[in-house]
């Protein structure tokens, strides 16, 4: 075999590979068609628009620096690729978890990625996947003010204490007993301002144990980090053509 | 290949290429083994964090999310990629039969990628890594790596072209391979992901492709030009048959490129793209065991050599990991056992056993045989030698069947305790992670042996001996030549 050959043969193998599933792949997954709803069929009208909140590009770069994708992944499977949606609240809620009753359960879309550059799925779950934390959290948090006999709460009460929760959880996971003994979570204590108080403390301090007269408050990178998975809520309706697994009715579990 | 009568112009020839190339091999060989020092130190750290979160947790630079990707960078492109520049440019030399007339220039780039790689590491460790498994450096780092890549490997093609007409070695073929590979990938990869924002599923793509290039179209072509090098070398047996490595090296070339997209399964890319990709490293199984089968055959005509020569020892039990390698992809990337540990440790313990199993023990092999003979200096001590052989191995079997058993059972957790908390599926990892940790403590200490030697060998304070530093006490013939000849006047035939 002449030099020639061998090098055209070596091109051409692994270029019409990496054209095939490399670059066209990218380019075409750039700009994702709109889908409609379709009348009839869903309950809503119009194009499908993704829900965007909070500072979801620096946040989503602070999440990145800090390595969270090493054990949380961001995805929602097919049931042929994985149990992801049989689970009462990672994929979504199911009705027994739901306080809507409904079941909100749906496999990550394309959609779901779009104002990011780079999709950060992960790749080991030692961590509970992260698509919907949103929902997930704030579940935990009605159920709790039941079991505490508060009563419904209110949206923006829950919001709260999501957002506290999640500030908590990134201080020190290891402040909240039910994560003791298994959850190996860093605690990310250097996203955080350690102060004396000087007059007033602030709003923004964190109910965490700190010696007396002194605060712990987020830092700018804790605050978008916490705006970017405040983010993560992604169990909206989507148009049918989009829900490959349409949710079982209500009462029946999955898988 | 050699005639007796220009055997000694043949031995001078050799020589004369391992003087030429003694400074960038010998800069690659140790610095490589410190990187891989680190990596280790980092893999120790990062792995105690998984079962122990106290563990360093004041320390913003030692958090776990920036001291794992600094574990894998430094074992990747410290250690893996400068052991593979080192093997190249030596073997690239030795059959195009012509010194290297380009070291200082070698030497200069090999430097510049470890400062840019110092930087890329040091910039994971102080938060600013891209969040892009085996891509995390900083985005300032991959040009400069770039460079310094084509400044370093650009001879040793330009040695394949102009090499005098005759046989090409099945090894050259890998290593062309590799070297025409490796820029296109690295460099379309990084461009995408950081020249075009904007398409988060595709960079996503990119980054799961390259990751899976990286190993199979890099470090598996050089581990096995390598070893078709050293097998017949040292046992002086052709290879056992030529067609078969035709068969390997082009299902490699053909089937290798399109594998990757496999880790994206159940992501809402394109599904053609993870199912092709499933296919291709499912697939690898053939190359790996064509290639694998094809030298272990040649070796085991001469089987008290392997045991006698470090070089072989080594060598072919990289050889065995790559069948282990071949195995392994073909079973994780099956339909079936996919949704299982897709989310799992079980990446990671394939990829150690890509990278420290399979290539790092063929680059042992190859600096085993290649460092005696350019600083023709012998290795000081058969008893090093052992240590590093028995504990590494040891510790790599432990690490790959403790991280791939692990992920079965953190597999089934995650897939079966659906309706309770996810406590159940996260806490199987633990006991697994605490092996781990062990026996990357194991590989430290093996590691230390090993990186002392080479030290020592680099300060050429190796045995002024003739005779090669055998596994065995007394060695009547050498599989390194005839006594009395550092640099072997033995069969020179590498087909």
């Amino acid at each position: 075999m002449s030099f020639r050959l061998f090098a055209i043969g070596l091109t051409a193998s692994f270029g019409l590979a990496w054209l095939s599933v490399v670059v066209v792949p990218f380019f075409k997954l750039h700009t994702p068609t709109p889908v409609r709803f379709q009348e009839g069929i869903d309950e809503q009208e119009g194009i499908y628009f993704p829900k965007r909140a909070g500072r979801v590009v620096n946040g989503a770069a602070v999440y990145a620096e800090n390595g969270c994708y090493q054990c949380h992944t961001q995805v929602i499977r097919p049931t042929y690729a994985g149990m992801d949606l049989a689970r009462p609240d990672v994929g979504g809620l199911s009705p027994k978890v739901n306080p809507e009753g409904i079941d909100s359960r749906r496999e990550s879309n394309v959609f779901d990625y779009s104002g990011l550059d780079f999709a950060m799925i992960g790749s080991t779950r030692i961590g509970p996947d992260l698509m919907n934390l949103v929902p997930r959290v704030e579940a935990r948090i009605r159920e709790q003010a039941k079991a505490d006999e508060e009563g419904d709460l209110a949206d923006g009460e829950v919001a709260g204490r999501a957002r506290d929760y999640l500030y908590k959880h990134l201080y020190d996971p290891r402040l909240f007993p039910q994560l003791i003994g298994w959850s190996s979570c860093p605690s990310m204590k250097f996203l955080f301002e350690k102060r004396e108080i000087k007059g007033q403390p602030s709003n923004d301090a964190l109910d965490v144990p700190v010696k007396d007269g002194w605060e712990v408050v987020p830092g700018d990178r804790a605050d978008a980090l916490v705006s970017y998975l405040l983010s993560l809520e992604h169990d909206d309706p989507v148009p049918a053509t989009m829900d490959y697994a349409p949710p079982a009715p209500a009462g029946d579990s999955q898988g | 290949m050699s005639a007796p009568s220009d055997s000694f112009s043949d031995v001078r020839l050799r020589s004369e290429i391992d003087r030429s190339l003694r400074h960038p091999v010998m800069f690659f060989f140790t610095s490589g083994a410190a990187w891989l020092a680190v990596a280790i130190l980092l893999g120790i750290i990062s792995s105690a964090k998984v079962h122990s979160p106290g563990f360093l947790d004041s320390c913003p630079w030692m958090t776990y999310g920036r001291v794992f990707p600094a574990h894998e960078t430094a074992l990747i492109y410290g250690w893996g990629c400068q052991a593979a520049f080192g093997m190249i440019i030596w073997l690239m030399s030795r059959l195009s039969r012509q010194p290297c007339r380009n070291a200082g220039t070698i030497l200069m780039a090999g430097h510049v990628w470890n400062f840019a790689l110092s930087l890329g590491v040091i910039g994971i460790l102080a938060g600013g890594g891209t969040g892009m498994p085996w891509m995390d450096m900083p985005a300032f780092a991959w040009i400069p790596l770039l460079l310094a890549y084509i400044a370093i490997t650009i001879w040793s093609m330009v040695q394949f072209k102009v090499r005098p007409e005759g046989h090409t070695y099945i090894s050259q073929w890998y290593l062309m391979a590799a070297l025409i590979w490796f820029p296109w990938f690295f460099g379309s990869a990084h461009l995408l992901v950081h020249g075009f924002s904007g398409s988060p599923l595709g960079a996503a793509g990119v980054n799961a492709w390259f990751h899976s290039a990286m190993l199979l179209l890099f470090f598996a072509p050089v581990g096995i030009g390598m070893a078709y090098y050293l097998i017949p070398k040292v046992t002086g047996r052709p290879v056992y048959n030529y067609a078969l490595s035709l068969i390997g090296f082009w299902s490699l070339a053909i089937i290798v490129p399109w594998a990757g997209m496999q880790k994206l399964t159940g992501t809402p890319i394109p599904n053609f793209l993870p199912y092709l990709g499933a296919f291709a490293a499912i697939l690898f199984a053939i190359p790996a065991a064509v290639a694998g089968i094809n030298l272990l055959k040649t070796a085991a005509s001469d089987t008290e050599t392997v045991n006698l020569s470090p070089t072989l020892r080594f060598t072919v039990w990289g050889l065995v990991f790559l069948l282990c390698l071949g195995a392994a992809s073909l079973v994780l990337n099956s339909p079936g056992v996919m949704k299982v540990t897709q989310f799992t440790i079980a990446g990671y313990g394939y990829d150690m056993l890509g990278i420290y199993g399979f290539f790092s023990f063929i680059a042992f092999g190859a600096i085993y045989f290649i460092v005696p003979r350019i600083t023709r200096r012998e290795w000081l001590s058969r008893r090093l030698i052992k240590w590093h052989f028995f504990v590494s191995i040891y510790a790599v079997m432990a690490i790959v069947v403790v991280t791939l058993f692990g992920a079965l059972m953190q597999g089934v957790a995650q897939e079966t305790t659906y309706d309770s908390l996810w406590y159940n599926a996260a806490s199987t990892v633990f006991p697994y992670a605490v092996l781990t940790t062990i026996a990357w403590c194991f590989l430290l200490i093996s590691n230390f042996f090993f990186f002392c030697h080479l030290t020592l060998m680099w300060l050429r304070l190796g045995r002024r001996s003739s005779h090669p530093t055998l596994l065995v006490h007394g060695h009547p013939d050498s599989p390194h030549g005839p006594e009395g000849d550092i640099d072997n006047t033995g069969t020179a035939s590498a087909h």
